[in-house]
């Protein structure tokens, strides 16, 4: 059996077995006539689906036995489970690393991390003009971006190349560093407000004097002050670590320590160079009442102009049809009331509106629907 | 046949997983196990389409010639001369030399499929071990875990078929 053929037969067992499990697990309610149909017809597919079933069943009785020998209570399974970080994070710090931990045998890793070192730091000094040139001479990876932002007399509304939106308050300054690895940005002075772009490969750390945030897809807001730092969560949730000095080679960058703590949307946490205070629940409207009273927009996309409600509001709206996402609109509302918008989009032909305890869907109306719904 | 499978359908809904076990450990010899699969098979395939339709329960039904294999298979054996038996036996070894599986006892293959368990994702793992240890609904897992009922089943389908393809290794 070559290699290829041994890799497709793995593939087709896991297949099997993914379909004798999910059989298994559909018979907890009576099956449809139609599912009966289509499971007698997956058993008499292959003697192998027969035999796979079997195994599921037998293994099946021994599941709950096992699974009380499990010694972690629900809450800190649960626990666990939220801290498991869909963004691998520390892999990559290793890589800052390499030549301590593994002294001779990972040359080729070391090197390459000199290169994306060496590569990042000619970018800053390239600066925003040099990018487009420096990109066109390397494989085409996450693109190195570094920037600084000042808002000195209005305040301003920035779009990051990775997606991320950022309101930043008058005489408030942010440093944005982009590497491979990372997406850093350093809240120097003022108020700023994230949204932060999806970049699984690449976790978004935010730096504010001492204490790092790690965004896990997420609006949150951040003011910097003498008396101290305040960060709020709008939606999402944010995790928020104590920062390492770094290392000479990692760039002079602070680093990602221990987790201090967890805020999900609606809560708040102060944190000074002493350390923080426990995470408190806050009103949305009292900490995004420096943000603009009023959204205009002038034939913008529904995406971009439901994503600057959402920076209001701990229920987002989520433009679940491509469609919809694109059509551009113009109109003004007022910030606090997202429900008008709603309203208003749910008055565009072909737009059903969908209200989940944690955010609110629009989605495709199906033609039919909205002729009945008419009648 | 239909009238009986009628009967079993009710009794298989209300005592599915003893049931299922019962007959499994009938047949956790492999070497019949293998040879009931293969003839367990050929039933479903000799079913007339009118009769597939009415099948009311396709599991049940699964089962319901299992067990009648089984059955007709023990009465073969009684009827068979001395001896063989015992000739089956070395047959079977020199066939199936790692025979781990069905000579090992229940209680190791729970340890082995806890140990399977602990190595799966930690969602994974919290939503099996809530569901069949603590014995929380789909809809209770997925309040806790913030996540949706549909994203609960997910989980243990993937959760359950790690932990069959980790077993078969074993095999």
């Amino acid at each position: 059996m070559n290699e290829s053929t041994q890799f497709d037969a793995v593939r087709q067992a896991r297949r099997i077995t993914e379909q004798a499990v999910s059989w298994y697990i559909e018979q907890q309610e009576p099956l449809s006539e139609r599912q009966r149909a289509a499971f007698l017809g997956w058993l008499r597919a292959s003697p192998r689906h027969v035999a796979e079933y079997f195994a599921v069943v037998r293994m099946h009785g021994d599941v709950k036995a096992a699974a009380a020998l499990q010694k972690l209570t629900a809450e800190e399974l649960v626990e666990k489970a939220r801290r498991d970080n869909p963004v691998v994070m520390f892999p990559h710090l290793e890589k800052v690393l390499p030549e301590e931990r593994h002294p001779q045998p990972v040359r080729g890793r070391f090197t390459r991390y000199v290169l994306a070192g060496a590569a990042s730091v000619a970018a800053i000094a390239l600066g925003w003009l040099g990018i487009a040139q420096w990109r066109a001479t390397q494989v085409p990876v996450a693109p190195v971006y570094a920037r600084h932002y000042e808002a000195t007399g209005a305040m301003q509304s920035l779009a990051l190349a990775d997606g991320t939106l950022i309101q930043l308050d008058r005489h408030s300054s942010i440093d944005v560093h982009f590497d491979r690895h990372y997406r850093r940005i350093e809240v120097q002075r003022g108020h700023a407000l994230f949204d932060v772009g999806k970049d699984p490969a690449r976790p978004m750390l935010v730096d504010v004097g001492g204490h790092i945030l790690q965004d896990i897809g997420t609006v949150f807001d951040v003011k910097r002050a003498a008396s101290g730092d305040t960060l709020t969560v709008i939606s999402g949730r944010v995790r928020v670590l104590d920062a390492q000095p770094a290392t000479a080679k990692g760039g002079g960058l602070l680093l990602p320590g221990a987790a201090i703590a967890d805020l999900t949307a609606g809560q708040q946490i102060e944190l000074d160079a002493g350390g923080a205070t426990p995470v408190q629940p806050v009103q949305i409207a009292q900490a995004t009442a420096w943000l603009p009273a009023e959204i205009s927009f002038q034939h913008e996309t529904i995406a971009t102009v439901a994503r600057r409600f959402n920076a209001y509001t701990s229920t987002p709206l989520d433009i679940d049809d491509g469609a919809i996402a694109q059509k551009r609109i113009s109109g003004v509302f007022h910030a606090d009331n997202p429900q008008a918008f709603v309203a208003y989009l749910s008055s565009l032909p072909g737009v059903r509106i969908i209200h989940d305890a944690q955010r609110i869907r629009v989605v495709a109306a199906p033609q039919t629907d909205t002729k009945a719904a008419q009648l | 046949m239909r009238e009986k499978h009628a009967a079993w359908s009710a009794l298989f809904a209300e005592k599915r997983a003893t049931l299922s076990n019962y007959f499994l450990r009938r047949v956790a010899h492999r070497w019949d196990a293998q040879d009931l699969v293969q003839e367990v098979y050929l039933r479903l395939l000799r079913i007339e389409p009118a009769d597939a339709a009415n099948i009311r329960s396709p599991e049940a039904y699964l089962f319901t010639v299992a067990a009648n294999l089984v059955k007709e298979h023990a009465v073969l054996r009684a009827q068979q001369p001395l001896g063989s038996d015992e000739l089956e036996q070395v047959v079977e070894q020199l066939v199936a030399p790692t025979n781990l599986e069905a000579d090992m006892d229940s209680e190791a293959r729970q340890q082995r499929l806890g140990a399977l368990i602990e190595r799966l994702s930690p969602k994974c793992k919290a939503v099996l071990i809530m569901h069949y240890r603590d014995e929380l609904s789909y809809r209770e897992i997925a309040e806790r875990m913030s996540i949706s009922t549909n994203m609960v089943k997910k989980y243990i389908v993937k959760g359950l078929a790690a932990c069959r393809q980790r077993m078969a290794e074993y095999e």
